[in-house]
């Protein structure tokens, strides 16, 4: 019997020097320790594909961004554009655009960047000739009508319109990246397994679930990047990736979880940065049926949530209160709307004037998980809002349903009032206001059916002007309408959080939450 | 045998048969995939163009009818996601799977039976306390939590063994494979093999920590019966030492409960061990049914779950055919 005793003495033995074993060692420690100097930022999930004409989702852009380069590109901290493969532009009219491309420009396989190759990209995207999965063509490149090369280095576009944010779209990580034809040519469908742009790093391997890998494009007309190799780094709970962080094993994360920023800014090895993000978090209601068809009861809604306890206490200081449809960051934006205060007693005069004195029942549709947003999910904020509404004698019922049902149901009828947010593609005010709250989007994302005969003039009149200040005045003068006549409560404005290592440098926190890193270093 | 193993084989058929009018239906009967395929900003031509693609205006019985055709040819769909073909998908994802399954079912099998065994032959002893009150913990213990737990102490204050994934990020392994470890163990890459040890070790235990536990219980309660048995009793009369007596004697005809338990274990644990690896990032199938079913993915849905059902029928056979090796009373015609 002593013998085994012995043996499982022995076995314990075993596994414990192993794990001593493992103590003398560094835990990132790679196999063969490269001289090169690598950077990993992590993130909650993969990327879908990597061709920039296929995608929607934030994780491909990500990627995208630091491959591909545009024909314009956004400043390093603002939606503003600057050259990228086009040095110079101009467009006497907003219809005819005209740009004059960068020379010696190579995509990573070899190709040479030119005219044919910009128009081989939009060519590949037009109406008559894309695949239904190029979802974000229609958005961003809807609006040309036809493109001409004029020589090598001279492309112009004709518009079917004047359309103000035109060169915004051009910056976009969706559709309007600019790829190697040949490798498109090459590859077909799998072309998104197989990226080749002209930017600053060059894919190298993609691990599906685990990690992407680029390598620094030396020849980039930028100057070559400050990191010899970039990966992007699959790690699915926010709470592991902070561990991750703090352990060192990782240089950069987002999807900073609220739960954890104390324990990341109380430790003196990471820095955590945040900014205001470009999103809103707001409760539609559905105007076109009762109750809300009547703005008193709107407004009566709209005074009865105490929107700055609901924020403060839901977000603990990770997001802004909201005064209207568009975030601080964008420009745009009026300081000085206001939307209806928190006045319990107010709401309830309103409610009797329209006829409604004992309160009513109302469907509010609503999500589980969190959004870019909306980071506690939407049950949480729907429950506020319910306790909120009670006190004015308002029952709620919450429908609750996973995210892409939650989507189809605010695209048709149901329910009284829905929450939802948006973030913005491009950093125009176009892209908020005239998508969420333009009467001709009722099929699209105005899932209100909010339409204001002025408010949908204003929207197209500024949609196609390209002076700037009148642009200005346009849209300071619809919010102020749409403010008043509160298709929306508006809630709040989520910040964008990127948190790294203390030798990181140069990293950004972009408007589009677009993620640039060849001046990051470490 | 031969004929009982042809038969149970043919039995996969209507079983899988089953299961896919099941997931079929779950897919059907969902929301419209189009919206989630083709995302907000998509118009309705192209909505609808993509419904006349995927055959969605079909009735729902001719739907099905092609899709079992599919199924019989090795066709599981394409991902509405990626678009890439589901089988491929879960190819590359499988073999992650499989390597933290055995490594976990290896650690419980031996782990489980040697403290069963010590627990049940010292009965109500320290040993066998400790061990019952380890096993309760390990079957009553969170998964997602354990890992947690293991990730904060080893891998943040320790710094012993790596937070999570598969490999070192970046490195440059050469591996060709998705078997991982047993590709670096074949072509002597040490240096990636110990660091996919480093990575492995913590997923393992906790992937481990509930099937030691029932292994150990039912080990315990299997051999306590056993050794009270009369042939054991005459074991020891005839002077066979206690060695001879548990391991020879007794161990082997205590251990058919414990496969049937070893073999379903495993049965799970090959349909993705669903938390642990999303706590640990690790890229098996349970991470992508959980990414499939997030995305309202059903293609891939349906094949994580064709899978799993496929897996369990082989694995039970596994398990009856060892039943007939361990104890030569039974045996099948």
């Amino acid at each position: 019997m002593r013998s085994k005793w012995l043996v499982a003495l022995l076995a314990a033995a075993l596994v414990l020097s192993l794990m001593a074993g493992c103590a003398k060692k560094q835990p990132a420690e790679a196999p063969k320790p490269p001289p090169e100097k690598i950077l990993v930022f992590a993130r909650g999930s993969d990327s879908v594909s990597l061709d920039p004409a296929m995608i929607v989702d934030g994780e491909s852009a990500k990627v995208c961004n630091n491959i591909y380069d545009n024909l314009v590109r956004y400043k390093a901290d603002s939606t503003e554009v600057e050259p990228a493969l086009a040095e110079s532009w101009e467009s006497p009219d907003g219809i005819v655009w005209t740009f004059h491309l960068r020379k010696n420009v190579k995509f990573h396989d070899g190709t040479p960047f030119n005219a044919q190759a910009v128009k081989f990209n939009i060519d590949r995207q037009a109406p008559d000739v894309r695949v239904p999965d190029m979802a974000y063509a229609d958005f961003t490149l809807g609006m040309i009508d036809k493109v001409e090369v004029i020589d090598d280095y001279t492309i112009r576009f004709t518009l079917k319109y004047p359309y103000a944010p035109f060169l915004l779209n051009l910056a976009m990580g969706l559709s309007a990246p600019i790829c190697s034809p040949t490798a498109i040519q090459k590859y077909g469908a799998d072309y998104g397994m197989h990226p080749v742009g002209t930017g600053p790093f060059i894919f190298e391997r993609w691990d599906k679930e685990q990690q992407i890998v680029l390598k620094a494009n030396p020849e980039w007309w930028g100057g070559k990047p400050k990191v010899d190799k970039l990966v992007f780094k699959v790690t699915k709970e926010n709470a592991v990736r902070a561990n991750e962080l703090l352990a060192g094993e990782i240089d950069m994360m987002d999807g900073v979880d609220p739960n954890d920023v104390q324990r990341i800014q109380a430790d003196p090895n990471v820095k955590l940065i945040q900014a205001p993000g470009m999103n809103i978090n707001y409760m539609g209601f559905r105007v076109f049926k009762p109750p809300f068809n009547n703005q008193k009861v709107r407004q009566a809604v709209s005074m009865a949530i105490d929107r700055k306890t609901l924020v403060e206490h839901l977000y603990q200081g990770n997001s802004l209160l909201a005064n209207g449809p568009l975030p601080p960051c964008l420009w745009g934006y009026v300081p000085e709307l206001k939307p209806y205060d928190y006045d319990p007693e107010g709401a309830k005069a309103l409610l009797a004037e329209a006829g409604y004195p004992n309160g009513f029942t109302m469907d509010l549709l609503c999500y589980p998980n969190p959004r870019g947003y909306n980071p506690v999910g939407g049950e949480r904020l729907g429950e506020a809002i319910q306790a909120d509404l009670a006190k004015v004698g308002i029952k709620v019922n919450l429908v609750s349903k996973a995210w892409k049902e939650h989507l189809a149901a605010c695209a048709g009828t149901d329910g009284h009032a829905y929450l939802i947010g948006w973030m913005g593609d491009n950093g125009d005010p176009d892209n908020f206001l005239y998508i969420l709250l333009h009467g001709s989007q009722s099929e699209g994302m105005n899932y209100s059916h909010y339409a204001n005969p002025q408010v949908d003039d204003l929207l197209t009149k500024a949609q196609q002007t390209s002076n700037a200040d009148e642009r200005l005045a346009l849209y300071k003068q619809a919010q102020e309408i749409i403010v008043r006549d509160a298709p929306w409560v508006f809630i709040s404005h989520a910040m964008d959080m990127v948190a790294m290592r203390k030798n990181v440098t140069g990293f950004k926190i972009h408007p589009t939450s677009s993620i640039f890193l060849w001046n990051v270093d470490k | 045998m031969l004929n009982y193993t042809i038969r149970r084989v043919l039995m996969l058929v209507p079983v899988l048969l089953g299961v896919s009018l099941g997931v079929f239906l779950v897919g059907a009967l969902q929301a419209d995939p189009t919206r989630i395929m083709l995302g907000q900003h998509a118009t309705a031509e192209a909505v609808a163009a993509l419904r006349e693609e995927l055959g969605l205006n079909d009735p729902i019985l001719v739907q099905y009818g092609r899709y079992v055709l599919r199924l019989a040819q090795g066709d599981l769909g394409r991902s509405w996601l990626t678009h890439s073909p589901v089988s491929v998908e879960i190819k590359a994802r499988f073999p992650h799977t499989v390597e933290l399954t055995l490594a976990a079912m290896a650690l419980a099998v031996v782990v489980g039976i040697v403290a069963g065994i010590i627990s049940a032959v010292r009965q109500y002893s320290v040993a066998d306390y400790t061990t019952m009150v380890g096993a309760l913990l390990g079957v009553s213990m969170p998964i997602f939590w354990l890992g947690l737990m293991l990730i904060s102490v080893f891998a943040v204050e320790l710094r012993v063994l790596p937070v999570s994934g598969r490999l070192a990020a970046g490195v440059e392994t050469g591996l060709r494979s998705e078997f991982y470890i047993l590709e670096a163990l074949f072509t002597g890459k040490w240096a990636v093999l110990w660091d996919l040890i480093k990575h492995l070790i913590m997923p393992a235990v906790a992937l481990a920590a509930y099937s030691t536990a029932l292994i150990a219980r039912m080990t315990r309660s299997s051999m306590l019966e056993v050794v009270r048995q009369d042939y054991v009793r005459t074991a020891r009369a005839k002077g066979l030492s206690e060695r001879v007596v548990i391991y020879k004697h007794a161990l082997k005809n205590a251990l058919i409960p414990v496969v049937t338990v070893i073999g379903l274990q495993t049965g799970y644990l090959l349909g993705g061990a669903v938390l642990t690896e999303t706590v640990f990032s690790w890229p098996g199938v349970g991470s992508l049914a959980v990414a499939a079913i997030q995305n309202s993915d059903y293609p891939l849905v349906q094949g994580c779950v064709l899978l799993v059902a496929a897996v369990f029928v082989f694995i039970n056979l596994a398990v009856d055919l060892v039943y007939a090796w361990i104890d030569p009373r039974i045996h099948y015609a």
